[in-house]
């Protein structure tokens, strides 16, 4: 609004039809959760954010932070906001999946290209003039089931359960690992679901626990995932227990605490680089970002959901240079130039490599993912 | 289901519901005295554990914070008010009383943070800490427009709570904490595994609500209490000025709720934004019991927690829908079995 | 054309224009301000006059936009058929949860909002055909005339086109019969009841017609944004809603668009400007956005429009130009008496309060029904007027009996009444208040007077109450607010109100209690003209020498039981009467 009354003072007679005089920075909008029901997820990556560099390729660049709450109609409001108003050049985000997909049509409408940081495959598939427009950085849902699946087959996992949030998050993993299980040949015998915030799954674990699987999985991000995983560990459940990558932060390890040892997790290889060996060329990339990210908000805080922003700036930092050869920023010219070098993007990132094409706008391969044990309080590489 | 999983899902129904309950119970003394429907009570709960997880990693609370900044607002409009009145002689006094006393907390609490004091010297801080909000929280928010429509009234508390909500998460961060149990043990009962702490908390509730229910029903000094609501005029010509009642109910109710909080942090986890949905479903018990009945809201609340405690078995997906639809026939009974004055609300 | 008109055209113009003007935000924004504009003048309606607070509404917006979402991306089908659908569909869903939850009074109904609220959402987001959690994407842009309205700017045109129509058959319907009737739910439904209107049937109107108003706005969100997910359905947008009709004013249907806008606007300005002054983007926005909120609402209690309309010059009152009559009743001359009681009895639980009390009153005769307090007095009054059922026994109305009738259908036969504690709608005016009392006159129902169609019978009925204030000598008061009079002038406005509904039979209840000397005389003086006039009145009161004066039979009561029975001069003659009367003292 603020910007909104300055344009106006500084004359209708912009808006009315002169041409802006060409702006030669580089505006990059990002929405994200940093409030409201994701903010766990979104903090971090604001994080993130504040400490990537001002300059690419000699241009200077203006990040531009809203947050949508984990509100659908917000996102939808701050992505018209960055285009309309701050005339940016690439938008990044948001967090989750509902919030991305529909930003989709205002960045399609407008030829804006956006970076999503949210899991679902929906958001860039299948290839089609929206989604032309739309990347994502983090591993798609059905990279990492497949992850659980294949370990699940390879430690003799026959059935298995499913607890999840009853939202996006939960929903989107439990169509996944359906699929992956049956794949692996495993059954699901029970399907359950929470609210972030509950008090008590007394009654859910009751219920899986009757059903007696040979192992349970936990569609949760940050500390509730621990909510359900506490309440199997006091009701003797012995099987095994698998989260997904949303817990991996240190809340997550401080909650849980002890009942959180031999939790398995598929995670992008970012959060245990120490263990990587030195051939992988993401251990030097993810060194990077950690050290930076620790150095400003202290040991042991990392988390990947800030990757998905860092591995979105790397992809970004490296498509610029070749859209600078094509077009002024600011231009319909350079947005698409943007997009296309994106396109082409063959990035080694955080969470994996990204290798995109005209039909792959995520690019992660099974180099984006590891399983790791919690091991007293801290995570390391699973054989 | 058998007896054993039967028995359980009360267990924790019991449980869950005495937690409403306590909510229940500061809701309906709030809305007797001051006829305010305090949406903001759960924020108060989710204040008292992660308070207390702060001190126990001992590092100050942003509690501390916002206790002085309302301190030190609290003090200003009293001071301004002395002043307006003409009545400058007493405004050292209100002052020492409003601002000087939660900055006193407040000190106490950031410098005993660090030490690692004993867990329940931690507790007590906590709630004084807390419970210290609320007089301070009706002073601000609620006191200028005391005479205003529920309506009114109730828009302030859900600003209130949207305030609280966001400080919140600048406090705290997004991510949950749990707190030391006051007694880890449990014991057998027949094939059942009773906790002791959830125990502690169903013993709490039925005390407090014993309490609360002579107090009001049977003590001059709580019946005079209840007729602020109704006639402001009237309890003033008494001698009980409502200010003095609704800075009181607050005091208390922050209290219940900072120790309610204190009482939950140890079986579940708090984020915090958890307050909300704990306390509608403490406000479902406090209107099943027409906002007047502590008994009778105690008993809307276990209601809600066992509805919830069983729903989350058979059908955990549409637990919300299963209790919130289950509700709708209690609410119409209760209101069609009791009597209403019909009122400018 | 008046300067409200002017102000309104100046509005459609400056609307109409924007597009092409203002920055392209500004349109984003100005399409949400019409969404939400829509939704919360249902609210106004719903919560600000007619007092039913709902915290439900977003639900219904849910319902609108997940209707067109369904039928448009599974099935391929006209958006505008959509509509219709989903019109129907919150209709029966508003039916169905009206009439469960209307019939709830003070905090259940609020309650049971929240909880259809919290159902819905869940719902959404559990059915899987509905797309779960994640939302359904590809829903088409609008197409009107062959326009595709894809771009927002476009949009804007239709979103206003439906908020200022809206806006329009809302602010039509506040000044209307149903209008006056709805203005009445909130604090007196008693009196709306006694006099014809059927208080049950017609919250659930309003509450219908607030619903669809949410579904459209739900409609076309979904269109806007092509794609829905149950986050801006769930209670905390519900709350939002309430919170726009607080802050703009519920009493008033520009209060839904100031308050949308403030909201809206107050947001997106906190967005830009904090992060600017205490860093980042995200944490403070809420906090200061609560605490704005809580100052604003100690500043501007009744939200920000009322308090603008105290800053704005008020609007004059245009007289109220004759109209052909209403048709009145047809007055049969009878013999027999009027209304006769027949050993009509009050039980509370043990309680006795009326006795196998007998009387009648004759065509043409003042009735004084007297007493020392707790005689039973004002529950024989309460047994007439209908506002009590009867234990046993029977009350004749005209030969018919009307004992175990609701007050409306007693209404209708020719009973007019006034109220012990003075029942006006303080914030109306005295000529609406009035017209109020003519209601069953009337016939015109809420689409009607939405669309403006009843304006005929609108002027008849202002006349009527222009007559009937007129009759009760409060001409000059015609157009102030009824809270505004002194006591004595509220009771004529109460009888007044009694005379619109054209009674056979008036009853009174303690008109003179609270009244001064010269306002007692003065009320006198209209009771004898009234009966001059051919009225029948039964006066329940307490002033012994007010009663004297004026009526020509008493009838004494005490401890439920008829005393004595004649005359004036008899009864204060009557020893057992005396004996009563000041033995109990």
């Amino acid at each position: 609004m603020l910007r909104c009354i300055k344009a106006i003072a500084f004359g209708l007679v912009a808006s009315v039809g002169l041409p802006n005089a060409a702006n030669a920075d580089i505006n990059i909008g990002v929405t994200l959760s940093a409030t409201g029901p994701a903010a766990s997820l979104g903090i971090p990556e604001r994080n993130t954010i504040e400490l990537l560099p001002t300059t690419v390729a000699g241009q200077k660049i203006n990040w531009i932070v809203l947050d949508d709450a984990s509100d659908t109609t917000k996102a939808v409001t701050n992505i018209r906001k960055l285009i309309a108003e701050d005339k940016v050049d690439v938008v990044v985000g948001s967090t989750i999946t509902p919030n991305s997909l529909a930003m989709i049509d205002v960045a399609a409408d407008s030829e804006t290209p956006m970076i999503s940081m949210a899991a679902s495959a929906r958001i860039v598939d299948p290839s089609n003039p929206k989604t032309r427009w739309v990347f994502k950085t983090p591993q798609n849902d059905a990279l990492m089931a497949d992850a659980i699946a294949v370990h699940m087959k390879a430690n003799g996992v026959k059935t298995l359960g499913y607890i999840g949030f009853n939202d996006a998050y939960g929903d989107g993993w439990l169509a996944e690992i359906k699929r992956s299980a049956q794949t692996a040949g495993i059954k699901v015998v029970a399907e359950e679901k929470y609210n972030r915030s509950d008090a008590s799954v007394t009654g859910q674990v009751l219920k899986l626990v009757a059903a007696n699987p040979d192992a349970i999985l936990i569609g949760a991000a940050g500390t509730p995932g621990a909510t359900p995983q506490k309440e199997l560990v006091g009701r003797n459940y012995k099987g095994k227990i698998y989260q997904t990558h949303g817990v991996a932060n240190p809340d997550f390890l401080r909650v849980v605490g002890k009942d959180g040892n031999g939790t398995l997790l598929p995670i992008g290889p970012m959060l245990v680089f120490e263990q990587l060996p030195d051939s992988n060329p993401i251990k030097k990339v993810s060194a990077e970002y950690i050290t930076a990210y620790e150095a400003k908000y202290g040991k042991g805080s990392r988390t990947t959901f800030g990757g998905h922003a860092y591995d979105a700036y790397l992809l970004i930092a490296q498509a610029v240079p070749e859209a600078l050869k094509k077009a002024k920023p600011g231009t319909k010219e350079f947005h698409a130039a943007l997009r296309d070098a994106l396109e082409k993007s063959n990035v080694i990132g955080t969470h994996g490599v990204f290798v995109m094409g005209p039909q792959e706008h995520n690019g992660l391969d099974n180099r984006a993912r590891v399983m790791i044990k919690i091991d007293n309080g801290q995570w390391v590489l699973a054989k | 289901m058998d007896l054993s999983i039967a028995a359980l899902l009360t267990q924790d129904g019991i449980t869950n519901g005495a937690i409403y309950a306590l909510l229940a119970l500061a809701l309906v003394l709030v809305f007797a005295v001051t006829r305010i429907i305090w949406v903001p009570s759960g924020e108060f709960v989710a204040y008292g554990t992660l308070t207390l997880a702060g001190m126990q990693l001992g590092k100050p609370p942003g509690t501390v914070s916002l206790l002085v900044g309302m301190a030190i607002v609290a003090g200003l409009l009293e001071v301004y008010v002395c002043i307006r009145r003409g009545e400058i002689a007493r405004a050292p006094r209100r002052l020492l009383l409003w601002t000087g006393v939660p900055c006193v907390i407040a000190a106490l609490v950031w410098w005993s943070a660090p030490l690692n004091l004993p867990f329940p010297v931690q507790v007590a801080l906590t709630l004084a800490a807390v419970a210290a909000l609320g007089p301070l929280l009706y002073r601000i928010a609620y006191q200028p427009i005391a005479e205003a429509s529920v309506l009114v009234l109730l828009i302030v508390s859900v600003a209130v709570h949207f305030t609280l909500t966001g400080l919140g998460l600048w406090f705290f961060g997004a991510e949950g904490s749990r707190t030391p149990a006051f007694a880890s043990a449990s014991f057998q009962l027949g094939n059942v595994n009773v906790n002791v702490q959830s125990l502690l908390v169903v013993g709490t509730s039925a005390a407090l609500i014993g309490v609360l229910y002579v107090f009001f029903g049977r003590t001059l000094y709580g019946k005079a209490l209840r007729a602020t609501a109704v006639n402001r005029v009237g309890a003033r010509l008494v001698g009980i000025s409502p200010s003095f009642a609704g800075t009181l109910t607050f005091a208390v109710a922050a209290l219940m709720c900072a120790f309610c909080g204190v009482l939950i942090g140890p079986i579940t986890t708090i984020y915090y934004d958890s307050g909300f949905l704990v306390s509608l479903k403490g406000f479902v018990g406090a209107i099943i019991g027409g906002l007047v009945s502590y008994p009778l809201a105690a008993a809307g609340a276990l209601l809600v927690g066992l509805l919830e405690s069983f729903s989350s078995f058979w059908a955990s997906a549409f637990k919300e829908v299963i209790v919130f639809t289950l509700i709708i026939p209690v609410l119409l009974w209760r209101s069609l079995t009791t009597h209403h004055h019909e009122e400018d609300e | 054309m008046t300067r409200s008109r002017a102000a309104h055209a100046l509005l459609v113009v400056a609307l109409a224009a924007a597009p092409f003007i203002v920055p392209q935000f500004w349109i984003t924004l100005g399409n949400y301000i019409g969404l939400y504009s829509i939704v919360t003048l249902g609210l106004v309606l719903l919560t600000g006059v007619a007092g039913q607070t709902s915290f439900g509404q977003a639900a219904f917006v849910g319902l609108g936009a997940y209707t067109t979402a369904y039928l448009t991306t599974r099935f391929g089908a006209s958006p505008w058929l959509a509509l219709a659908v989903g019109m129907a569909i919150t209709l029966a869903v508003a039916l169905m949860l009206g009439f469960i939850t209307l019939r709830m009074k003070g905090h259940y109904l609020p309650l049971a909002t929240i909880a259809w609220g919290m159902s819905l959402y869940f719902l959404f987001g559990n059915l899987d055909f509905l797309g779960g959690h994640t939302g359904m994407t590809g829903i088409p842009a609008l197409n009107l005339f062959g326009f595709e309205l894809r771009d927002e700017r476009r949009y804007f045109y239709l979103i206003w086109a439906i908020a200022l129509a809206a806006l329009w058959a809302t602010d039509n319907l506040l000044d209307s019969r149903p209008g006056r009737a709805i203005r009445a739910l909130r604090g007196s439904l008693a009196m709306a009841e006694a006099f014809g209107v059927n208080g049950a049937r017609l919250k659930i109107i309003v509450f219908i017609y607030a619903a669809l108003l949410a579904c459209v706005s739900g409609w076309l969100y979904a269109h806007l944004q092509r794609f829905v997910n149950p986050t801006p359905f769930y209670i905390n947008q519900g709350i939002e809603y309430l919170f726009m009709a607080v802050v703009g004013g519920a009493g008033n249907v520009w209060g839904a668009v100031i308050g949308a806008t403030v909201i809206t606007l107050l947001k997106e300005m906190l967005q830009d400007l904090l992060p600017s002054v205490l860093g980042r983007s995200g944490n403070f926005e809420i906090v200061v956005f609560g605490i704005l909120m809580i100052a604003l609402l100690q500043f501007a209690r009744e939200g920000i429009g009322p308090w603008l309309a105290r800053i704005l010059p008020a609007r004059r009152p245009q007289p109220v130009p004759e109209a052909p009559p209403l048709a009145t009743r047809e007055r049969v001359e009878m013999n027999g008496p009027l209304l006769d009681v027949k050993r009509a009895r009050k039980q509370f639980d043990g309680l006795v309060a009326v006795s196998d009390l007998s009387f009648e009153i004759r065509p043409r005769e003042i009735l004084g029904l007297i007493g020392p307090n707790g005689a039973g007095k004002s529950t024989t009054f309460a047994l007439i007027s209908g506002a009590l059922s009867l234990s046993s026994g029977e009350v004749m109305f005209r030969g018919e009996p009307i004992g175990n009738l609701e007050p409306y259908e007693i209404a209708r036969r020719g009973v007019g009444r006034t109220f012990q504690h003075v029942k006006l709608i303080a914030q109306m005016s005295v000529l609406d208040n009035v017209a109020l009392g003519a209601y069953l006159r009337g016939e015109a129902g809420v689409i009607r007077a939405a669309l403006r169609l009843d304006r005929a019978e609108e002027a008849r009925t202002r006349a009527a109450a222009a007559h009937a204030i007129a009759c009760t000598g409060l001409a000059a008061h015609m157009f102030d607010a009824a809270g505004s009079l002194p006591l004595g002038k509220q009771r004529i406005a109460e009888i007044a109100r009694a005379l619109a509904a054209d009674p056979v039979l008036l009853l009174l209840d303690e008109p003179a209690a609270g009244l001064r000397y010269r306002e007692k005389q003065e009320l006198a003086q209209l009771l004898r003209s009234l009966k001059q006039q051919g009225m029948t009145i039964l006066l329940v009161e307490h002033d012994m020498d007010f009663v004297m004066g004026i009526t020509d039979r008493l009838v004494v009561m005490d401890f439920g039981e008829k005393l004595a029975e004649g005359d004036p001069a008899e009864i204060q003659r009557n020893p057992v009467v005396l004996e009563a009367y000041l033995g109990g003292v």
